[in-house]
């Protein structure tokens, strides 16, 4: 009965042990999306929660027409905290085509590096994260709205949590004539393969020069990078840049300014960051199958061998000399029954035989 | 129509399910045999454990190449990351310790389990193969869902690198495997008979 009772209760705590879930632990990655995900658990009210974390939007930068602007959006003071947090950008919370591209806005950088509305980030021990999204400013002069929207689980996994910030205000300033920038086709790289010290593309508009400078995240002193004009020779405005940022190794992070130059003008770009990625996985398919089957049959071979050896059959076979004794020129003696006489050796031994019909 | 990734997820639920109820019961074999007999380890309880391990693990390898495959076809004929590759090796490897383990009961029967090191390879060949298989399945959580149950154990057997063979180098290993493999059975297989 006692051994009953420690079966079920184990039984019972198996059963508990894991916590109920539908989530998506390790994300879904950052991607475009819209509000609320499109019907993913974080939008459903029957499974989602209002978060109670503060979510706060800012500008690195004044936004005029054309230019890049740095969106700063910080959540803090998150009463349920989770590893993975999941951070929007939106232009409006419709539902639908509701991304700040789907409203004229061009993503230079997400803040992994991408070129995505939504990104998902590691909670720090700090408690606060804040994400900065680098964007060329729609068209329209004026007022522009920007919203940030967080997912977020709990460690017990039991609600997907949603929180929304305020509307954001963003107002689109105008700008003189010729006000160099960066180009609204240009999305700036996300990586660059380790060891790879190859030229970064940089396309600008109405610029007659530009300055780059860079330095490893986290340092403080910036450092200028080599840039040369790959446009048309001759001609004044340039607008297609090469610039010389020396390779890096590892998961060093680079981050690096851009300064664009039309006569009078100066414009301090935002601060972009660029990581180093692994070299590309060169692994073949046909190569993985030969080398699990291979695998699959050098086990076999070194475990039917070690079986082999350690049977106890096959030790007896060894051990059993009866047919070389049958086939070895042995004189049978009539006054030694049972003994055999090995003329090679010069000795006596038993006649196996003379000892099976004893038996 | 059901996707190749739905049916490998069933397959591997099968195989991994048939292979933790051979495994415990290969232990179980083993410890029946090293222990003193009692009320609990009778001589009954070791003949359940004895056919339940080698169901269990039958069940395992007929279902273990059908997981394999659908798992090749979900992986689109790519192997695209050092997880994936791994996983490749892995399933290799968990079908060549559960080969030998049906192999090794087959041939040479329960008496098996009465000559102790025959006993210790049987039960750490039952150990090694859950070990790849749940390595092979972990990878596939990894994959899917970005975690694994392995991420709480305080030990992870090396997935997040892979050391790649050239086609050429895995293939002369293949026919490496496929000779020693042809002789092993040549030399062995008259001479192993079934321990009494």
């Amino acid at each position: 009965m006692n051994r009953i009772a420690i079966v079920m209760l184990l039984c019972i705590s198996l059963v508990l042990a894991p916590g109920y879930s539908v989530a998506n632990p390790g994300g879904n990655g950052d991607a475009d999306r819209d509000y609320s995900c499109g019907g993913s658990c974080h939008g459903d009210p029957s499974l989602s929660m209002q978060s109670d974390a503060k979510i706060e939007i800012s500008l690195g930068n004044e936004a005029f027409y054309g230019q890049a602007v740095a969106v700063h959006v910080t959540v803090s003071e998150v009463s349920s905290p989770t590893n993975i947090f999941g951070i929007f950008i939106l232009s409006s919370l419709n539902g639908n085509s509701d991304t700040p591209e789907d409203y004229g806005w061009h993503m230079i950088q997400d803040p992994n590096g991408g070129s995505s509305n939504y990104i998902e980030m590691t909670m720090p021990s700090s408690g606060t994260i804040t994400a900065t999204w680098v964007m060329l400013t729609p068209e329209d002069l004026g007022s522009h709205i920007l919203y940030a929207e967080i997912h977020h689980g709990s460690y017990g996994g039991e609600k997907a949590y949603s929180g929304v910030s305020e509307g954001f205000e963003v107002i689109v300033n105008e700008v003189p004539e010729g006000l160099p920038g960066i180009s609204s086709d240009w999305v700036a790289p996300s990586f660059r393969v380790s060891g790879d010290d190859s030229p970064l593309h940089i396309s600008t508009r109405n610029s007659t020069d530009i300055s780059v400078e860079w330095m490893l995240e986290g340092e403080w002193d910036p450092i200028s990078a080599p840039v040369q004009c790959i446009s048309e020779p001759g001609e004044e405005i340039c607008n297609e840049w090469e610039v010389n940022i020396p390779a890096t190794m590892g998961e060093i992070d680079i981050v690096y300014r851009i300064t664009t130059f039309n006569g009078t003008f100066s414009i301090e770009q935002p601060w972009l960051k660029m990581g180093t990625a692994a070299p590309p996985f060169e692994g073949d398919i046909w190569s993985a199958r030969a080398h699990s089957f291979a695998f699959a049959l050098l086990v076999i071979s070194i475990l039917v061998t070690l079986q082999g050896r350690l049977s106890p059959v096959i030790q007896r076979e060894e051990i059993d000399q009866t047919k070389i004794v049958d086939k070895s020129p042995l004189i049978r003696s009539d006054d030694n029954p049972g003994w055999l006489w090995n003329p090679v050796a010069e000795e006596w031994v038993e006649d196996p035989e003379y000892r099976e019909e004893v038996e | 129509m059901v996707g190749s990734a739905t049916l490998h997820t069933a397959m591997a639920e099968i195989v991994v399910g048939s292979m933790v109820l051979a495994t415990i019961c290969a232990i179980g074999c083993l410890a029946s045999r090293i222990l003193t007999p009692s009320e609990i380890n009778s001589e009954s309880l070791f003949i359940t454990m004895d056919r339940a391990s080698l169901a269990g693990s039958s069940l395992a390898l007929l279902f273990l190449p059908v997981a394999i495959m659908t798992g090749n076809l979900a992986a689109e004929g790519h192997a695209e990351s050092a997880l994936l590759y791994n996983k490749f090796v892995y399933s290799g490897l968990a079908l060549g310790f559960w080969s030998a383990f049906v192999i090794g009961r087959y041939r040479m029967g329960p008496g098996l389990w009465d000559v102790r090191q025959l006993a210790i390879l049987q039960a750490a060949t039952a150990v090694s193969a859950f070990l790849m298989t749940s390595m092979a399945s972990s990878i596939g959580g990894k994959l899917v869902r970005g975690e694994s149950l392995f991420d709480i154990l305080p030990f992870w057997l090396p997935s997040d690198s892979a050391a790649i063979l050239p086609l050429w180098a895995s293939s002369s290993l293949l026919l490496l495997g496929l000779i020693s493999t042809f002789f092993v059975f040549r030399l062995t297989l008259p001479r192993i008979q079934e321990i009494d």
